[in-house]
């Protein structure tokens, strides 16, 4: 009975010496998931509609197409969905450069490795009169922006 | 006058001077710089022709890196900013600064390509038998382990080359089940490409990836010793055993005085007899040296006829047209850019059958390879033993197919990643960066 409880007593003391030591390795990679992210925001301003001519216009520092018919706009990744490179516009379809995937200008997949197609994003218009962009919320294709009804 | 000389400098630095056989021996083993050799290596496992020394190269090649990579450090700075100026640096304003640099880089390019064919060596020669599967197991990991560190290593210098690096190589461990998106979160240390992305690859880079490939190396040379040596040893062994044994009738003396019988056989713990055998030092000591020198002037060599590349500064807008990764990683972009595959509306990504699933079924029969050799164990240790051919075959076939995406990648990928035969001409893209 007294060697019992010796027994238990001594489990105690050794387990929670290393669980103590354990739960320190476990506190030290945690360190390793930021808890703050100086990342730009996903949802941001881009320039006004009128800025943009008809057709496709890259936004290189926002990875993303402003696309211009008449008056609608929308807004689709420059992100390939393979691997993450930027595919470049040629007038009839997205290519990509890293591993060759080929996209339709509405962003589905003609051919190569990418899974999916290019992202749309919601986008609206600021009160003060910007496009802006939420990058974090994807829409549907066919979504359109009316907007910059001033000339077209 | 030299006889003098020498005379001086063994009254300077030695207190003492082997006298016997035995005598040699201690000398090797308890010396600081010896010690870590056995006493005597057998002939069979130093011979230039079964092993062509490719695990002392890749070890030179390792030493050099080691050097280089500490030097250089002295100059890096591990920041988004100024990495790029750096490297600049080194290759304008820091005297033999680009010397330095290429030498790391060809020595490092050097490493994976050695460690590959000592690799294959070891496999050709089906040393990987026994107690040796666990060696066999402590090289995969070593060649993984050099991989990753020319990967963390070509991230460096922040140029395009680097940042369509990571952002292709991490977008590949995003497509991994379940913990994909984690292990992503954590390399990058956020969502995207920054500052803490460069800090962890640096830091893994230039002391947990060395530090672990130093140690493991230590382990793998100690198995090498407590594996009684190269496999080639077991050739000389059983010519040895083939050779019968007459035991000498003797009398032996028991408490009850000498009764008829045979004396105890006295074995050597290799099996192997006095004259298989020469002392480590200088013997070895020697070649190694040689080794090294020879693996150290080719690289230097490399460092002087040909620049390690460097791209325009890292711009995330813009992707370089084709952006290629280096030759020893073209055969995986090969394969993550031709493995998607449509069954209907259901798609399998060529990033995780490609990038992942084959890469990592490909390194499971590797590892478990000397669990599947099932030819006799005369076989091993012997170059290209007949019993194993179809092993043999698969093995060089599976490496010819590698090198044959290699070549695909490298020479025919255009732009867009199209192919382009030799004297096709390649469409201007416009350059941006
Ligand atoms: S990243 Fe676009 S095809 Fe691979």
């Amino acid at each position: 009975m007294d060697g019992d409880r010796r027994k238990v007593l001594r489990l105690i003391g050794k387990g929670s010496v290393l669980a103590a030591f354990l739960a320190q390795i476990g506190a030290a990679g945690r360190a390793f998931f930021p808890n703050v992210l100086y990342e730009p925001p996903s949802r941001f301003k881009i320039k006004r509609p009128d800025d943009y001519p008809d057709g496709y216009t890259l936004d290189a520092a926002h990875r993303l197409y402003v696309v211009r018919q008449k008056d609608a706009f929308h807004v689709i990744s420059a992100v390939c969905t393979h691997l993450g490179c930027n595919v470049q516009w040629s007038d009839t379809e997205f290519d990509c450069p890293c591993h060759g995937s080929r996209f339709r200008p509405d962003g589905t997949v003609i051919s190569g490795p990418a899974p999916r197609p290019l992202e749309w994003f919601a986008t609206s218009v600021s009160p003060d009169g910007f496009l802006e962009v939420d990058s974090g919320t994807e829409v549907a294709r066919g979504f359109r922006l009316i907007a910059g009804k001033g000339n077209a | 006058m030299a006889d003098k000389l020498k005379a001086l400098w063994r009254k300077t630095f030695w207190a003492w001077s082997p006298e016997s056989e035995r005598e040699s021996s201690e000398a090797i083993v308890r010396n600081f710089w010896l010690h870590w050799f056995p006493a005597k290596v057998a002939r069979a496992s130093m011979d230039w022709n079964y092993s062509f020394w490719l695990g002392t190269a890749s070890a030179a090649l390792l030493l050099i890196l080691t050097v280089t990579g500490v030097m250089l450090m002295f100059f890096y700075v591990p920041s988004t900013e100024r990495a790029y100026g750096s490297i600049k640096d080194l290759e304008y304003a820091v005297s033999f600064g680009r010397l330095l640099r290429n030498q790391h880089r060809w020595a490092a390019e050097g490493m994976v390509a050695v460690v590959y064919i000592h690799m294959a060596r070891v496999f050709f020669t089906g040393a990987y038998r026994g107690t040796r599967a666990i060696n066999w197991v402590v090289g995969v990991v070593l060649f993984l382990s050099t991989l990753f560190l020319s990967f963390t290593g070509y991230l460096l210098p922040w140029d395009q080359l680097a940042f369509w690096a990571i952002t292709v190589g991490t977008s590949i461990a995003k497509q991994a089940p379940l913990v994909g998106p984690t292990v992503q979160f954590i390399l990058l240390g956020g969502h995207e490409i920054g500052q803490q992305t460069l800090l962890r690859f640096y830091v893994l880079h230039v002391f947990f990836l060395p530090v672990f490939v130093w140690v493991l190396f230590g382990y793998h040379m100690w198995r090498v010793r407590k594996d009684g040596g190269l496999a080639a040893i077991e050739r000389v062994r059983d010519a040895r055993t083939m050779i019968p044994k007459t035991t000498p009738a003797s009398k032996s003396y028991s408490l009850f005085g000498i009764t008829p019988g045979t004396s105890v056989q006295v074995m050597s713990s290799t099996g192997l007899e006095e004259s298989d055998q020469v002392f480590s030092s200088p013997n070895m000591s020697r070649r190694i040296a040689l080794v090294f020198l020879v693996v150290f002037n080719i690289t230097l060599l490399a460092a002087l006829l040909f620049n390690a590349p460097l791209e325009g500064l890292a711009n995330p807008s813009v992707t370089p047209n084709p952006a290629k990764a280096p030759w020893y990683f073209v055969w995986l972009q090969e394969l993550v850019a031709s493995t998607t595959v449509r069954i209907g509306g259901f798609t399998v990504s060529g990033a995780l059958l490609g990038g992942i699933l084959l890469p990592g079924f490909l390194l499971g029969v590797l590892t478990l390879w000397p669990w599947l050799d099932r030819s006799p164990l005369r076989t091993q240790g012997r170059w290209l033993a007949p019993e194993r051919k179809r092993q043999n075959v698969t093995f060089a076939v599976a490496t010819l197919l590698i090198i044959v995406l290699i070549m695909v990648g490298v020479y025919l990928r255009g732009p867009y990643w199209r192919i382009y035969w030799p004297g096709q001409a390649r469409p201007e893209t416009p350059r941006l960066y």
